[in-house]
């Protein structure tokens, strides 16, 4: 009953999740919402000038941490084993060892055989990819960071899928929240593979870490497509949105990370966005919206590293240094908004 | 150790002006990756690599047209025209080459909104691909090649599946569209990873890993929607994807999967097989394939342009007693090899 009275503590109000860290955060959005802003007054961090592939490296592996916890607790019931998520041998940076704030986190309940060997894929999947980043950077791979598998409560309230006064939003309760779940981290996973893949140096293209990054981008990708598609399925099955209420949580998830996609927080699917709402095709001519791309070109998004921060911290403000799914922030030269 | 895959790998770079990139070596110890794939050197222009991309998309683009408008991207098509395309079509005419013509391909008679829903989205976005990517280039653009989507299926379908695939047509209903796409869409994945690491302005690259994401997302969508259609493999659809994955594997001079399910041995492609996977508290437990990618690191697949033109062309420029592709590539779907400038890639 503690974590439960924690959860909704957590949850009260929209003003506490996009607090993040401090309630100066809570304040950036409100006033956001209102149409008129300006900054609040928060502690300003100069933006992250000098960075190396490393330092891309080891963000991408604080997000990869984040994923293969939560597919993992949701195909086993258990996260990562300790040898990966500790600092490797001759580590020598600042950063320690976190932990997993487990909240509800459980394997999904009555799941189909072809349920679980989704999760399980998935998991596998992310799982190596967090064991493929360690081993990429050696003794420079930074350790798992505190992470809160409990935050999917909060969100959801802030998205608007549920409300404080409802029990809290649970993606292990059955697979079709776990789809939602999913559908929180997926296309963010693509969009800031996106994004990194430029930063890469002359070096680390030669290096291989740029293909690597785009590989582990495509993958990413897969994985949206899969979320995106059985949700989409889900809702033609059932022939409303009324009746497969998923499709409406996801696109307010969408709409949600919009927002905090500070510098381009247009709605989805209008200019500027970098996000794409799912449509429920009607009729035999209607076009699926699977894909998250641009709607002139076809390209997929990018996010920068601050955007990302920004949704894994669920708060849009600058200069929040942890929160959300971090809630003592990322163990990353990138822990801090810079925008 | 030299084997088919290095031979060929050995080949192409002997015959291109590439040179291979030293993997390693830089300021991070220890990167591994799965295998050591060869780096193309940026001797081509990004012209010469986008030209090659956007010949791929004319294919595609017109594949998914035919299957969900039942004509080809340069007819104004109601439909298409409603989401977006030129209300004169797409153009397909270019600096270098001429336009060549599309034989074969029809409307499919689909038989639900998932299935038709999924053309319909795919071919505008293969058609915006196609604008992108002569927008991008500008005067540079190669013109259509001649495609075949007629013809093209059976001799695939023999290839892939044998006697009973020497039939084959993606136009017939849902099921066959899916297979269809199938055989596009992984192959995408890996033409624009390949790609990415070849290209040298930052804008390029950008729109090239966005354009990879889109093909993935494409492809995901596919093997999603097959596993759930055959989640039990009655159908065969199952089989056809691991025959299918199998030869592509073979005529990018890579292993096939032996037995299909095996995740441990080193193609460059996977079907639909469930396999068995070790997670964190649970030793061994069968995993769906949703995701086509190497075994250990979970890394996108990527492929030279040779491995490529040699799957898209059905492996008959391969001549495998000298190891070496002719060039031009022609056959399956490019019936005369691909447009692209004099130093391009063909």
């Amino acid at each position: 009953m503690e974590k439960t009275s924690n959860l909704i503590d957590k949850a009260h109000s929209r003003r506490v999740f996009l607090a993040g860290a401090g309630t100066a955060a809570a304040a950036g959005l409100i006033a956001g919402c209102g149409g008129k802003s300006s900054s609040p007054a928060t502690t300003t961090t100069s933006p992250t000038t000098s960075y190396t592939d490393a330092d891309i490296l080891n963000f991408a592996l604080n997000l990869e941490y984040l994923e293969a916890q939560f597919y993992l607790y949701a195909a086993t019931g258990k996260g990562l084993e300790a040898t990966d998520t500790a600092a490797p041998s001759g580590y020598s940076g600042s950063y320690t060892q976190g932990t997993v704030t487990v909240g509800n986190a459980t394997q999904v309940a009555g799941l189909s055989s072809a349920q679980q060997e989704i999760i399980n894929e998935i998991a596998y999947e992310e799982q190596e990819h967090v064991r493929f980043l360690r081993s990429a950077l050696g003794s420079a791979a930074v350790p798992m960071p505190s992470i809160d598998l409990s935050f999917f409560g909060p969100l959801a309230i802030a998205a608007g899928i549920l409300t404080s006064s409802q029990p809290a939003f649970n993606p292990f309760a059955t697979f079709d929240a776990f789809l939602v779940g999913s559908f929180i981290f997926e296309d963010v996973g693509v969009t800031a593979y996106a994004g990194a893949a430029p930063l890469i140096s002359a070096a680390g293209v030669s290096a291989g870490y740029l293909t690597a990054a785009a590989g582990i981008m495509g993958v990413e990708a897969y994985h949206a497509a899969y979320v995106r598609t059985a949700i989409t399925a889900g809702a033609i099955a059932a022939g409303s949105a009324t009746a497969f209420p998923y499709i409406t949580y996801a696109n307010q998830v969408a709409a949600l990370r919009a927002t905090l996609t500070v510098g381009a927080s247009a709605a989805p699917g209008t200019t500027g966005s970098v996000e794409t709402a799912l449509t429920l095709p009607a009729s035999m001519t209607s076009a699926s919206s699977i894909v998250a791309a641009s709607p002139t070109t076809a390209v997929g998004f990018s996010r920068t590293v601050d955007q990302v921060l920004h949704i894994v911290y669920g708060s849009p403000t600058v200069g929040v240094a942890k929160g959300g799914f971090f809630p003592s922030g990322t163990n990353s030269i990138f822990a801090t908004t810079t925008a | 150790m030299a084997n088919l895959e290095t031979e060929i790998l050995d080949d192409v770079i002997a015959r291109s002006r590439r040179k291979m990139l030293a993997l390693g070596g830089a300021a991070l110890a220890g990167l591994v990756l799965g295998s050591p794939k060869v780096a193309e050197a940026a001797s081509y222009s990004d012209s010469d690599i986008l030209n090659f991309a956007l010949n791929l998309e004319f294919l595609e683009a017109n594949f998914y047209y035919l299957c969900a408008f039942g004509c080809t991207i340069d007819k104004p098509n109601a439909q298409a025209i409603s989401a977006g395309a030129p209300s004169a079509g797409i153009p397909i005419t270019g600096s270098v080459g001429t336009a060549g013509t599309v034989s074969g391909g029809a409307k499919v008679s689909f038989s639900t909104i998932q299935a038709a829903s999924y053309a319909n989205e795919t071919a505008i976005e293969e058609g915006k691909h196609v604008l992108f990517l002569q927008s991008a280039l500008g005067s540079s653009a190669v013109a259509q090649p001649a495609i075949n989507l007629g013809s093209s299926w059976q001799t695939l379908g023999q290839a892939a599946l044998g006697s009973a695939g020497t039939g084959f047509s993606p136009y017939v209903n849902d099921d066959t569209f899916l297979i269809g796409a199938y055989v596009f869409e992984d192959v995408g994945v890996t033409a624009y990873h390949g790609a990415a690491a070849l290209l040298t302005s930052s804008s390029n690259l950008t729109a090239a890993a966005g354009i990879l994401a889109v093909e993935a997302y494409h492809a995901g969508l596919i093997r999603t929607t097959i596993n759930a259609v055959d989640s039990t493999g009655s159908l065969g659809l199952i089989s056809d994807t691991n025959s299918i994955s199998s030869l592509r594997a073979t005529l990018a001079g890579q292993v096939a999967p032996s037995p299909a399910s095996a995740y441990d041995t080193a193609p460059d492609d996977f079907g639909l097989a469930t396999f068995s996977v070790a997670l964190a508290g649970a030793s061994s437990v069968m995993a769906s394939r949703i995701v086509d990618a190497d075994a250990t690191n979970v890394i996108a697949f990527s492929r030279t342009t040779s491995q490529v033109l040699n799957i898209v062309t059905g492996g008959a420029s391969y001549n495998a007693s000298t190891k070496a592709l002719t060039s031009p590539a022609t056959g399956v779907f490019f019936p005369s090899g691909l447009n692209a400038g004099p130093n391009g890639f063909k």
